[in-house]
């Protein structure tokens, strides 16, 4: 599929999308991250990977899976998080799918 | 390893676990040695200084056939939370000197990973290295207000013991 080029500030549109899209929900994974960007999941692997080397992001492990945020100790965070929640304004489509998500708790063996 | 940065006119210096183990007298022990580059060579330079101590790259870090340390080089700049005003100082490793964080800059250091991560391992390790220097608690408190963290400073204060030779000013 033929995407039509986004700004990508990050050095690359999947790094800036997942930035964003970390911006907007604090903690999440690769597969959601590649859900929500439509990207494919080895895309966003490497992606977060490179993020995480220039320090921009941090991972921790819940069992297999690592859960990524916005680097916490990143010396200009602040700074970051403004320019991403600005760079999230124009992305409708991205926020109304992280907008859709449930986030809240759901008690184990109840029915959905 | 200083010696051989020196020599080639890098300016690295350690931070993190490793810096810790300095403080701490080794009472903390990492085998991670993490280096960040004030002075920016390339790939290729980094890679024949390393091997001129017999450390090799394996992917994105060193490793020495006899050691069971390994050296990584974490992007920079030098910074512990939003302070990018660090400090190095010349720290003693037997009869070699290193360039560290200081030992107010390395309880910091390690602060920070209990602020933000929760990481309470790290508070022990912010408490060796307060008990066994004299950290700047001033220093400290002011840090932690700006990073949001006066709750938890205050948690570390209290668990630090009166008789540590900190200072307060």
């Amino acid at each position: 599929m033929v995407r039509v080029k986004r700004s990508s500030p990050f050095g690359g549109q999947t790094r800036t999308r997942a930035l964003v899209a970390l911006a907007l929900l604090d903690e999440s994974f690769p597969r959601e991250i590649g859900r929500l960007l439509s990207e494919p999941i080895n895309g966003v692997l490497q992606a977060m990977a490179s993020l995480e080397k220039d320090g921009l992001v941090a991972a921790r492990s819940a069992g297999r899976t690592r859960l990524y945020q916005l680097n916490p100790r990143y010396f200009a965070l602040a700074e970051l998080r403004t320019y991403l929640n600005r760079l999230a304004e124009p992305e409708t489509e991205l926020r109304n799918r992280i907008d859709s998500l449930r986030k809240r708790p759901r008690r184990t063996g109840k029915r959905l | 390893m200083a010696a051989a940065f020196e020599a080639a006119g890098l300016r690295a210096v350690l931070t993190g676990g490793a810096a810790a183990v300095i403080h701490t007298g080794g009472e903390y022990q990492s085998e991670d040695l993490d280096f960040i580059l004030e002075s920016s060579p390339s790939q290729e330079r980094l890679d024949e200084v390393l091997a001129e101590i017999g450390f090799s790259r394996k992917r994105d870090h060193y490793v020495h056939p006899a050691s069971r340390f390994f050296i990584e080089f974490p992007r920079g700049p030098l910074s512990i939370g939003r302070d990018i005003r660090i400090r190095p100082v010349e720290a003693r490793v037997g009869r070699q000197s290193i360039l560290a964080l200081s030992a107010t800059d390395s309880c910091r250091d390690r602060l920070a990973a209990f602020y933000h991560w929760n990481d309470r391992q790290s508070l022990q390790t912010a408490l060796q290295i307060a008990r066994r220097n004299r950290v700047d608690l001033e220093i400290i408190r002011t840090w932690s207000i700006g990073e949001g963290m006066k709750a938890r400073f205050e948690e570390f204060r209290r668990e630090l013991s009166p008789r540590s030779p900190t200072t307060s000013g």
